[in-house]
């Protein structure tokens, strides 16, 4: 048997073509689409990998509450997601929900210095006020926020029913919060701002939230019974239990409606209809919630809008018009026109309006008032018409989901980071080029369509017994398959080396998804928005001029397989056998990696973004620095790709020729791709191992006769 | 495009025995197009070597790679000069003429070929290639509707098809057409059938001197007034 040319290794890394580590690549729609601009891509590649671990960290960097987007996000990701053009939108929010869960998230310990003496005051605990502090504090500013409420959290807390919402999450966040040093001041309502300054705050952020209902402008809209969905959530969440009789109607189409109706369920009322003025596709409520609260039982009624409302005799007796569609308005959506002569009278106990809400600003707080309420802002600065005075949220934007005010809360701290350090204010790190465009039909045809894996709910009537958390969390293995399904927008191919291009046309003609084309001067290209990132090309390419944008750092194989190798050599085991796995799926979780790490001893992992980067030079490198054998196990019917196989199968071939013309058995090298036929891998492996064990053992006694002979 | 193959793993190892010190140059034309000597393969018969040699235990080569634009001009071979200082020979991935090439431009180092040079030809699909010219110098593809006897008849006659042809193929192989089955359909298909009825007399191949030159000047004919 031979043994490794020490000298070589130096020789291996120093003629190697430097590939550049940086990531090139664009950003993808699900990341320019989300407010808090979080690497999504990045984190469902990893947990496409299993590495839930490292998947929270990239969670973690970009949100600062990123519990609580797994729960209650609208992630408008999702609905960007490219996927959806070919079946439907990966489950992203259910994905970071796995990623938290599975990935140790309430062991997380965040730290804060003070490094700056000027202290900033933010009035409101929502999100956007939690997010502002939690930047703050990162930047070393001590900061203090006053809530009105006997809790933190604003609408979290007083807003969003604990089904959808635990709040004991909301907790774990807040503490974190008082553990960076942030000062809380519950059941503080400000009233003006100058006492702030006049404390010795040297900025303010005015984050009151939206919490004032709209009202529907009808006669009887006082009377008793009726009440408002802010109201009505508020004080269900703050733990009173309103008495609401039995049948009670939600007016709106909104959260607040949805949300209203089935807390009222869970609160034991026998019926609760929805009236809403227009039909299910203009609801503005989450499509998924509407469709989770029919399962519950909340009626709906369509197209129908109350005129009047009367009390007698403790019932509410409410007259009501049914409506039907008109011309778009300015909302896009069809205006909602009174049918004459079509109302009616209905009955009900209690009546809750939900049909918006809108910021109410003390006018002692001098701050310039617009449109609806809002608090007038530098859309760029977020400052207000006051000097030092900032704000942002829903009492700048009006209702609007959780992530804008996380996003809101951030801009807010570093743009009163550059007031208070007297600099001008830097722009977004933009940078990167972001990634529009729709696949090709041709592209999309070619993609295999995997249908979306939704995260288990409880069933419906166990739901409404309680309050309890209603989604469940994925499992290992569906999280990983879920997350499979990522098309990994932005990533893809690129001629780096456009001088070394021959245009031979190999790209073009091995792309699975027919990508690469040729423009009207010749030239090869490679449209990086219809790339599918699965390395084909750059494995094949004869001039070694493609690259990956998005180069998978320091996983890169070829770096890998040095320090398996290393790692190999140190350890003195032998026979050394060296495999190279896919990490998408299944070999990535513990399940099937853990399977070849219990066969027998010598046997080292190179994992692989797919064996389609495996190329023959590192096969022929793992034997050359002393591996008895090597295989490339792929995933199988699992991969997400096509013919994927046929690809590694030539270049183990090639490899197997240079084994034979060398003298080595060609049964050194081998394909693993599971099936439902082939034999289970840890069978099959120890197989494999007991085939080198033995070419191994005949290679020893050949040396030592030949050591005899001399 | 010239279309090679790359000279076994064992006629290389031969070639190179004497040489302790190898650079590995490889061809980003047209053998990086047929897969023969691009950058790929010089990397993938550098490892090979590297391999063969742990293996064997008992040589001791050490191995340079570098892969130039074009071995056939001086220019690029210029890049080689501070590269061959050391190097006790060099091990060339490109075709023929690559080989010669480099062998003119450094008379003191000794040069191998890693390649065998096959012929000129077209890509059929991804790792097929076809030849198509003989580059004899007189070109007849007028007269035989683009489809050149010289490369795909087996027999090259000119005046075809022999009685061998069968069903459109040839009797040297059952599985390739017959080239003047191909030309009769091609013509009969411009409408040029009267073509098949001329007789093309014999060419000399001994009378086209070796090795051939040729000299671009422009030439017009008139007189210079300047």
């Amino acid at each position: 048997m031979y043994h490794p040319v020490s000298g070589n290794v130096q020789n291996f890394a120093v003629q190697r073509i430097e590939m550049p580590s940086r990531d090139r690549s664009f950003v993808p729609p699900c990341q320019a689409a989300c407010p808090l601009r979080m690497d999504i891509r990045e984190y469902v590649d990893l947990v496409a990998q299993g590495r839930i671990m490292e998947a929270l960290q990239v969670i973690r960097s970009g949100n600062p509450f990123p519990s609580i987007c797994a729960y209650v996000c609208t992630h408008p990701c999702e609905e960007s997601c490219r996927r959806s053009q070919v079946d439907n939108p990966v489950a992203i929010r259910a994905l970071k929900r796995f990623a938290l869960e599975f990935g140790g998230d309430r062991m997380i310990q965040v730290e804060a210095r003070t490094e700056y003496s000027e202290r900033v005051a933010i009035v409101g605990s929502g999100p956007a006020g939690m997010a502002c502090a939690y930047y703050l504090r990162n930047f070393g500013y001590p900061a203090t926020i006053f809530e009105a409420h006997s809790e933190i959290g604003g609408m979290l807390r007083v807003g969003i029913p604990r089904y959808r919402l635990p709040r004991e999450v909301l907790d774990v966040e807040i503490q974190r919060l008082i553990k960076m040093g942030v000062e809380i001041r519950t059941n503080t309502r400000v009233v003006s701002l100058d006492l702030l300054f006049d404390m010795g705050y040297k900025a303010v952020f005015v984050t009151i939230g939206a919490h004032q209902s709209l009202r529907i402008g009808i006669e009887g809209e006082d009377s008793p019974g009726v009440i408002d969905g802010a109201t009505f959530l508020r004080e269900v969440n703050l733990g009173l239990k309103p008495s609401l009789g039995e049948n009670i109607a939600v007016i709106g189409g909104g959260n607040v409606a949805i949300d209203a109706a089935r807390t009222v369920l869970r609160l034991g009322a026998r019926k609760v209809t929805i009236l809403y003025r227009r039909s299910q596709a203009e609801m503005p409520a989450d499509p998924a919630e509407v469709e989770q609260a029919l399962e519950e039982g909340v009626h709906v009624q369509f197209l129908v809008s109350p005129t009047k409302i009367k009390r007698q005799d403790g019932q509410l007796n409410m007259t009501c018009i049914r409506m039907e569609l008109g011309e778009p308005d300015a909302s896009g959506r069809r205006r909602p026109v009174p049918v004459e002569g079509s109302e009616f009278n209905e009955e009900f106990d209690t009546l809750i309006s939900a049909i918006g809400q809108a910021p109410q600003t003390p006018g002692d707080f001098h701050v310039r008032i617009g449109r609806g309420s809002t608090i007038q802002v530098d859309p760029v600065t977020l400052s207000t018409n006051r000097r030092g005075v900032f704000a942002g949220g829903d009492a700048v934007t009006g209702p609007a989901t959780v992530v804008e005010a996380l996003a809101a809360g951030r801009l807010a701290a570093s743009r009163i980071d550059d007031y208070l350090q007297h600099r001008y204010p830097s722009l977004d790190k933009g940078g990167r080029e972001t990634l529009v465009g729709n696949l090709l039909p041709k592209t999309m045809e070619m993609i295999e369509k995997i249908g979306r894996i939704e995260a288990p709910l409880l069933p419906a009537e166990a739901r409404i017994k309680e309050f309890g958390p209603i989604e469940l969390v994925y499992d290992w293995e569906t999280a990983v398959n879920e997350a499979r399904r990522c098309l990994r927008c932005g990533m893809g191919a690129e001629i780096l080396f456009q001088d070394k291009c021959a245009t031979c046309l190999t790209c073009l003609r091995v792309c699975p998804y027919h990508v690469p084309y040729l423009d009207t001067t010749g030239t090869i290209q490679i449209p990086a928005d219809q790339c599918q990132a699965c390395g084909v090309c750059v494995a094949e390419c004869p001039a070694k001029a493609i690259v990956l944008r998005k180069p998978y750092d320091r996983r890169h194989v070829s770096e890998e397989l040095d320090h398996v190798l290393k790692s190999a050599t140190e350890s003195k085991v032998n026979p050394v056998i060296i495999g190279f796995c896919c990490q998408y799926g299944l070999f990535g979780t513990g399940t099937l990696a853990n399977l070849w790490r219990v066969a027998k001893a010598g046997i080292w992992i190179v994992p692989v973004l797919c064996i389609a980067k495996v190329e023959a030079d590192h096969l022929l490198r793992a034997f050359e620095m002393g591996a008895q054998g090597v295989f490339i196990a792929g995933c199988g019917e699992q991969c997400a790709r096509e013919n994927t196989v046929a690809w590694v199968r030539n270049r183990v071939q090639k490899a197997r020729k240079v084994l034979s013309e060398i003298g080595l058995e060609p049964n050194r090298l081998q394909t693993y791709v599971p099936s439902a036929t082939s034999a289970n891998p840890a069978e099959w492996l120890d197989r494999f191992v007991e085939q080198i064990g033995g070419l191994y053992l005949a290679s020893v006694i050949m040396q030592e006769v030949k050591v005899d002979n001399r | 495009m010239i279309i090679a193959e790359q000279k076994p793993l064992q006629e290389i190892r031969r070639m190179i025995s004497p040489y302790e010190s190898v650079l590995i140059v490889g061809c980003g034309t047209c053998m990086t197009v047929c897969d023969a000597g691009g950058e790929r393969e010089v990397a993938f018969l550098h490892n090979a070597l590297r391999m063969a040699q742990a293996k064997g235990g008992n040589e001791t080569h050490h191995f340079l790679e570098f892969t130039l634009k074009r071995q056939c001009e001086p220019e690029f071979l210029e890049m080689l000069v501070d590269k061959i200082s050391d190097v006790d020979a060099i091990l060339s991935l490109g075709c023929g003429i690559g080989v010669q090439a480099i062998a003119e431009r450094f008379p003191d180092t000794p040069v191998v070929p890693g390649v065998n040079t096959s012929f000129m030809g077209i890509s059929r699909e991804q790792g097929v290639w076809d030849e198509r010219c003989a580059a004899c110098g007189d070109c007849r593809l007028e007269d035989t509707a683009g489809i050149c006897p010289i490369t795909r008849c087996t027999k090259g006659i000119l005046n075809g098809p022999c009685a061998g042809t069968k069903n459109g193929k040839c009797e040297a192989n059952k599985d390739m057409d017959c080239a003047w089955v191909l030309i009769y359909k091609r013509l009969e298909r411009l409408g040029q059938l009267e073509k098949m009825r001329r007789y093309y007399p014999m060419r000399n191949f001994r009378a086209v001197p070796r090795p051939k030159r040729l000299v671009k000047t422009p030439v017009v004919l008139g007189e210079d007034n300047g």
